[in-house]
């Protein structure tokens, strides 16, 4: 507690991180302001979060964002200002995920701003054959050749590297989560597997692991609170195959051969009726299981296991079929 | 009509209540499952409105109920506990065991020796000669080692990139114990007190054709060597003999091997020509000798970076292979005995 900022403010105030962070850390109250920033208020936002309308991707955002780190004295930025799910529209995606994070990195040189935590993710190692078995947090991120989102977030992260090597004395965190699993979080990853038929792809099995949302919130939350410097990967414990995980949801696999696969879902990208790109399917195929070994010492062990996270998930979407 | 769990001796007699009661099975029914079981539902239900209701002897009904049932459980049944950390399951190993028994003791029918001078209790780095398109020799070096009880922890055996790339052999492989061959992966075994079955020849090893049999071919670059230095376990040289002879590899194919994306493909006296029949190992006799182990906690713990000296134990553990296959092929009568 001895270096918990006064006022946080946070970009992409509408995705899930923004928004339950903001919620968190404004319940802690005790001096602790935070300032919202996104495109729109979020409707479900308690009114005593500020809100700042900001656009990253507008030339202008930088000076806008010092500004107002300046007028409310920030102290800490959580930048959570990323597509939930990868659009069609590859130029606004990379506007505004590569390109708005460099505003912000420039907004937060000029503001002085001490603290920052960035929110990323482990599928930026990129799904390999000839990955080990465990990637820990220096291994390079290789991302995926096809998959534009993760693209974008591997240049992301690089830009946040090379801020921090120019200032060594900045406190910077940067939070690798796996995929998020709970009662409440959604993306394409959660629609993926919240049918009774999910899709696999013939012949392989590999061991998957999740983070339970709280979990992932508790590590933003220290890290916001408390000095965490450095890269982590934020992981649950074990890790589960994938055949493992449908059984244990009473789910169906439909296992589909590789080549049918990739060319089927190249066509639905491609007329864009939002099912998932090809790239996808590459991380139900091979490894990318993250050593969160160190995010562990960091912020403590995790509450749930992929098995409890992945349990909690399909429980909450069962009842959810009965209201 | 359309209770759906416990059949009704006549259900044909509409009773007043009978629309309350449908409702309510309809919202238990509902409770206890999602779209697929409400649309069977509905589908039994109709499928009994218009068989004749006076039918005697096989309820069809009742029976597709537990059937239905049945398949909904056997899943749960046979689900295991848990799988370990590099996706060993021990309850898929268990169930292979008879297999790789009969394997074992009727197929190929395999002599181990020099077991006594492995050290007991402790991880170990064993080195072994590799052959053949598929690891059946790690398969049953590690089944060797874990019925004579010799490896504290159930020993894994390392496993090339190019067989983890094909579809059905990664799951099965992983589940039984097999490992992607890179450095990070035998480290973080040996460091978790679990023993190592590598072959430092990689693809060069496999991929050996038939008259270059028994020919142990260069250890890489010694990462080998390096590993167990710097783990601090001793390195086991084992020589397997017969696995050559189970897939003779006679000439490879390099052109096809291109367009399938493979490094080889290789013809044996069964391959190409019975499909995948020509997959099943030929039923050669095995010998696994295990040698004289090297130890490496003599050497400082920096030596690892000494590139001669790792060169020149790689070189010793090289040959420390190459003699005991020799002993073990000049004691042999002849291949199928």
């Amino acid at each position: 507690m001895t270096h918990a900022p006064g006022c946080v403010a946070i970009t992409g105030l509408r995705s899930f991180v923004g928004q339950r962070l903001a919620e968190r850390l404004s319940a802690r109250g005790r001096g602790l302001r935070v300032v919202g920033i996104d495109l729109r208020r979020p409707w479900r936002l308690e009114r005593r979060v500020p809100f700042e309308r900001v656009d990253l991707t507008d030339p202008a955002a930088n000076a806008k964002l010092a500004e107002i780190f300046v007028r409310e004295r920030v102290e800490a930025v959580v930048h959570a200002a990323f597509r939930r799910d990868p659009t069609p529209d590859l130029e606004a995606d990379h506007e505004l995920e590569t390109i708005g994070t460099l505003q912000l990195l420039h907004a937060c040189a000029a503001a002085k701003v001490s603290r920052l935590v960035v929110a990323s993710s482990t599928m930026l190692y990129g799904p390999r054959p000839d990955n080990p078995q465990y990637l820990s947090e220096s291994h390079p991120l290789r991302g995926h050749p096809e998959a534009h989102c993760v693209r974008n977030r591997v240049e992301m992260e690089g830009l946040v590297a090379d801020w921090v090597r120019k200032r060594p004395d900045a406190d910077v965190t940067v939070l690798r989560c796996g995929w998020i699993m709970g009662p409440s979080f959604w993306d394409r990853v959660v629609r993926h597997f919240s049918g009774s038929l999910v899709t696999t792809v013939l012949g392989y099995d590999p061991l998957l692991q999740f983070v339970h949302e709280e979990d992932c919130l508790d590590a933003f939350e220290q890290s916001v609170l408390e000095r965490r410097r450095g890269v982590y990967n934020v992981v649950a414990p074990d890790a589960l195959p994938l055949s493992m995980l449908l059984r244990l949801a009473g789910k169906t696999a439909l296992p589909i051969p590789a080549p049918l696969l990739y060319r089927v879902q190249e066509l639905a990208s491609r007329t864009q009726t939002g099912d998932p790109p090809a790239a996808f399917y590459d991380y139900l195929r091979w490894l990318w299981l993250a050593d969160g070994e160190s995010g562990w010492n960091a912020f403590g062990e995790p509450v749930y296991t992929t098995r409890e996270a992945w349990i909690s998930f399909v429980a909450s979407r069962r009842m959810r079929q009965y209201r | 009509m359309s209770e759906p769990r416990e059949p009704e001796p006549d259900d044909d007699a509409l009773a007043p209540d009978a629309e309350g009661a449908a409702a309510e099975a309809r919202a238990r029914s509902r409770i206890e499952g999602g779209l697929l079981r409400e649309a069977l539902d509905g589908l039994r239900a109709e499928l009994r409105a218009r068989l004749p209701s006076d039918e005697r002897g096989v309820d069809w009904m009742a029976l597709f109920d537990s059937a239905r049932r049945r398949l909904g459980s056997t899943g749960m049944r046979s689900l295991p506990a848990e799988v370990d950390e590099f996706g060993m399951d021990r309850a898929a190993l268990e169930r292979a065991r008879p297999w790789l028994d009969a394997l074992f003791d009727r197929w190929w029918r395999v002599d181990v020796s020099g077991a006594d001078a492995v050290p007991r209790h402790r991880p170990c780095l064993f080195v072994a000669n590799h052959s053949g398109l598929l690891p059946w020799d790690g398969l049953m070096i590690c089944h060797a080692l874990a019925r004579e009880r010799i490896a504290p922890e159930t020993p894994r055996f390392l496993v090339e990139d190019w067989l983890f790339g094909l579809p059905f052999a990664q799951p099965f492989l992983t589940r039984l114990g097999g490992v992607r061959a890179c450095r990070e992966n035998a480290e973080r075994l040996l460091r978790t007190r679990r023993s190592v079955v590598a072959f430092p020849e990689g693809a060069k090893g496999a991929t050996k054709v038939f008259r270059q049999r028994y020919r142990v071919q260069r250890f890489g670059r010694g990462g080998v060597v390096r590993t167990a230095i710097a783990a601090r376990v001793p390195l086991v040289p084992v020589a397997v003999v017969g696995a050559e002879e189970a897939h003779p590899v006679l000439f490879k194919v390099e052109s096809a091997a291109r367009a399938l994306g493979l490094p080889f493909v290789p013809v044996t006296p069964t391959f190409p020509w019975l499909g995948p029949l020509g997959l099943v190992p030929l039923p050669s006799k095995w010998w696994i000798g295990f040698g004289e182990p090297i130890r490496t906690d003599e050497v400082a713990p920096d030596a690892e970076q000494d590139e001669i000296l790792v060169w020149r134990m790689n070189e010793q553990l090289r040959s420390a292979v190459q003699e005991r296959l020799d002993e073990g092929l000049k004691a042999r009568p002849s291949i199928w005995s």
